[in-house]
């Protein structure tokens, strides 16, 4: 059993970490029998031998003859334990969903998919029902740079565009022959995209749906996971822990699997036994080595025809996909292939599954929806996305209307051009006053904005957060106590 | 008469006493004037030959005739104006006929207090330059005294003979009729005004409206990422609770983020005042109607930056 050591100060951990994130291949042991603190157990290097002997002592230009430095006597000692691995990532990502000061406001309905066609629904506040919050969290619907932490309970606007949300949810449930709903949504920074996911995935939960989330398409890009070319295949590339990492939170999300048993046979490198739970499969998915195989084995079962009469555990829900940061998947990724270039993100499999689907090459069985959000935030460079998300527009508005046109004397990736053709496109806008009015009352009821809501307030706040931009009135009003 | 001094007398000549000889030990020199020959040259005639090939009958025939002797031995040559014994003659002319003016339309209507035409009069140098007279600044004070009684009279009665007056004493260029043209309000009912700040300017063009604002085109967030830009840009709206009365259309350049958003400050605030002048005193104390004079201080030689000294050295 290995020891895990701080190869920076050469120090030990005390106890083990409880969250890990990333699938991490190393075994995590602690020695048990340590009784000291790290700093006193021998071997410990002093920080100042680490460090060079600063020299340079020599006036110049604009700094003075003499220069005050710290002796190495006086460097002060580190104390404390050191993080584990792992535990600082966890800390950065953590989401904190309530906030205890925060007034409960009273009244406040859940956000039920079925009512949100009632009018008076629209431009009020609806908490996320328990039994929604917990499959979100895990398929990590919730960002830690959103205002989560500041609320009694995890609550979202219904805007208009929720409402439609809500109403293509809706036509794809009730509808027979499996409609595919797919959207890519786009717009300013804090208009609410993600939000939006969320609310779409908290949907499909409610309705029992099945579903995947990529919560950041950079993860997929950044070449942070293990990558491997796909036996003999030199374009395509899988990622066996990203895989394993979904696999293990399929599961967990959408308890239906364990009802689900495969259609057919799969040729999987282990043998399952033939009446597995699909649930059971995703765990077997846990294992970096088998992971590609069983995803593609679970998502060829979850969009195979659903046959309610053939037995139990043969019923097919529909299958909602979700992305968010689309514009990593548009460019060229951080991986490199064997002659040292860089892969472009098309290259990787889980991409490619994702963007055939988006682009309606492999459709669903049982319908469903795929959505993809940009991020205004975190954006990768590529421009190719960029006009086509202004061309697609320019192209459902009137057909007449000016589309515009690449200058062909540039280059232009034409592999996310052709991803993103007949893709439907939707900008994401500001509130209406109506709408900002409703979250601005919630805000206050919940105590986090003194302040008394009058038209005027919410004329002012609304023009100074750029017409209504959702991020921006609640960095406005809640964060920003003036 | 040619000499300078009899061309000045406005008065006629006259003479107190009779014709009385007296010659002095002088007249023994044949070069010293007689008093008989002291008599005003004739016409030159080109048509006859020069005087002194006449004779002298010839001459005083000529000119008895015509004009009556005068006795410029015993003449008395009286100034026109009695300044002429004081040290600044035209100074005191002047002073003297403002006197007289204001002591003579008195009575006429004046504007209230604070509301004459503002004029700039020529300074104690300007003036001393053009009389060649050593004015002092007390006595040129005294004058501009009157000067602004005089301007303060009602310009629709003003008399012909105190304009003319007022006239000689204005400086050439008169600064104040350089007036900044009035923003209106245009047909469409748009106000457009400028405003500077460091280096940016920024134009708006104001209407009436929901409460949008589109600074180049972009919005208000995509602009400015910051808040505190965002309301110094719209503040003049902000501190008037007109946000939502009022669109607001902007463009910017020049600058960085915060200059650009303080010029577009100033150019609101204009653009406001055009619409709603009443709101002049409380965007004064907002702070958004003066133009804030700070530049960006210039390097100098000698020093590493503006005011910032290269390293002391002892030697």
């Amino acid at each position: 059993m290995s020891l895990q050591i701080c190869l920076r100060c050469l120090s030990r951990p005390s106890a083990p970490s409880q969250i890990r994130l990333v699938p991490t291949t190393t075994n995590k042991q602690t020695a048990a029998f340590t009784t000291s603190t790290p700093h006193a157990a021998a071997g410990r290097i002093q920080v100042s031998q680490m460090k060079p002997k600063r020299t340079g002592n020599k006036p110049t230009a604009t700094r003075p003859v003499r220069v005050k430095r710290l002796s190495p006597k006086n460097v002060p000692q580190r104390t404390g334990r050191p993080p584990a691995p792992g535990e600082r990532k966890a800390l950065r990502k953590r989401v904190v969903l309530s906030n205890t000061n925060a007034l409960e406001v009273q009244g406040m309905p859940d956000l039920n998919p079925w009512q949100l066609f009632d009018k008076s629904m629209h431009g009020s506040v609806a908490g996320l029902p328990d039994d929604v919050v917990d499959p979100l969290r895990v398929v990590e619907a919730f960002k830690p740079t959103q205002g989560w932490s500041l609320f009694r309970r995890p609550a979202t606007l219904v805007r208009s565009e929720t409402v439609e949300m809500a109403s293509w949810v809706q036509e794809v449930h009730n509808s027979q022959e499996g409609k595919t709903v797919r959207k890519v949504l786009f717009g300013e920074r804090g208009s609410g995209k993600s939000v939006l996911l969320l609310q779409a995935m908290a949907m499909a939960f409610s309705k029992g749906w099945v579903v995947v989330n990529f919560p950041e398409a950079k993860d997929l890009t950044i070449g942070h996971t293990s990558y491997v070319p796909l036996y003999r295949n030199n374009q395509l590339y899988i990622q066996p822990h990203y895989t394993a990492s979904l696999l293990a939170a399929l599961p967990k999300a959408n308890p239906i699997l364990a009802d689900l048993r495969p259609s057919r046979e799969h040729n999987l490198p282990i043998s399952v036994p033939p009446n597995i739970s699909l649930a059971r499969l995703c765990d077997l998915g846990k294992d970096p080595e088998i992971a590609w195989p069983i995803f593609q084995a679970v998502w060829s079962e979850l969009t195979a025809p659903s046959q309610p009469d053939e037995g139990e555990g043969l019923v097919r829900p529909p299958v909602l996909m979700a992305l968010d940061g689309l514009h990593h998947i548009m460019c060229e990724s951080e991986y490199l292939d064997r002659d040292g270039k860089h892969l472009h993100a098309h290259n990787l499999a889980l991409v490619q599954h994702f963007l055939s689907h988006l682009s309606g090459a492999s459709p669903l069985a049982n319908g469903g929806m795929i959505i993809a959000a940009t991020s205004g935030s975190n954006k990768a460079a590529s421009p190719a996305l960029d006009f086509a998300l202004r061309r697609n527009e320019a192209l459902a508005s009137s057909p007449g209307a000016d589309i515009p046109a690449w200058d062909p004397y540039r280059k232009i990736d034409t592999r996310s051009l052709k991803a993103m053709d007949g893709v439907e496109v939707w900008r994401i806008e500001g509130l209406s006053k109506e709408e900002a009015r409703g979250i601005m009352e919630y805000y206050a009821k919940s105590g986090m904005m003194r302040q008394t809501v009058s038209d005027t307030l919410v004329g002012e706040r609304w023009t100074l957060s750029g017409g209504g931009i959702v991020g921006e009135l609640e960095r406005g009003s809640v964060r920003m106590r003036i | 008469m040619d000499s300078p001094l009899l061309r000045r007398c406005a008065r006629a000549v006259t003479t107190t006493h009779k014709h009385i000889r007296r010659r002095a030990a002088t007249q023994q020199c044949r070069f010293y004037a007689d008093q008989s020959d002291f008599r005003a040259a004739a016409p030159i005639r080109f048509d006859q030959p020069r005087a002194e090939l006449l004779d002298n009958d010839d001459r005083s025939r000529g000119r008895r005739d015509e004009k009556p002797e005068i006795d410029l031995y015993s003449l008395r040559i009286v100034p026109a104006s009695p300044s002429y014994f004081t040290a600044t003659p035209q100074y005191t002319d002047d002073l003297l006929h403002l006197s007289t003016l204001v002591r003579r339309h008195k009575l006429l209507p004046h504007l209230p207090q604070g509301e004459a035409p503002r004029i700039a009069w020529k300074t104690i140098d300007q003036y001393k330059t053009e009389k060649a007279e050593p004015v002092k600044m007390k006595g040129y004070n005294a004058l501009l005294k009157l000067l602004k009684e005089l301007n303060y009279i009602h310009p629709s009665l003003m008399p012909e003979e105190v304009k003319a007056a007022l006239e000689t004493f204005k400086r050439d260029v008169q600064p104040y009729l350089n007036v900044p043209k009035p923003l209106t309000v245009d047909a469409y009912g748009v106000s457009i005004a400028v405003g500077r700040r460091k280096s940016s300017s920024a134009k708006v063009y104001l209407v009436e409206g929901t409460g949008e604002a589109l600074i180049n085109g972009r919005p208000l967030t995509d602009y400015f990422g910051r808040l505190h830009d965002r309301e110094s840009a719209v503040w003049a709206l902000k501190c008037t609770q007109r946000l939502d009365k009022y669109n607001v259309w902007a463009l910017a350049k020049g600058g960085g983020t915060t200059g650009q958003a303080e010029a577009i400050t100033l150019a609101c605030a204009k653009a406001l005042l055009a619409h709603e002048p009443d709101l002049k005193p409380a965007l004064r104390r907002a702070g958004c109607v003066t133009r804030n004079p700070k530049r960006v201080e210039r390097k100098k030689p000698g020093k590493l930056k503006a005011r910032k000294m290269p390293a002391w050295v002892k030697r």
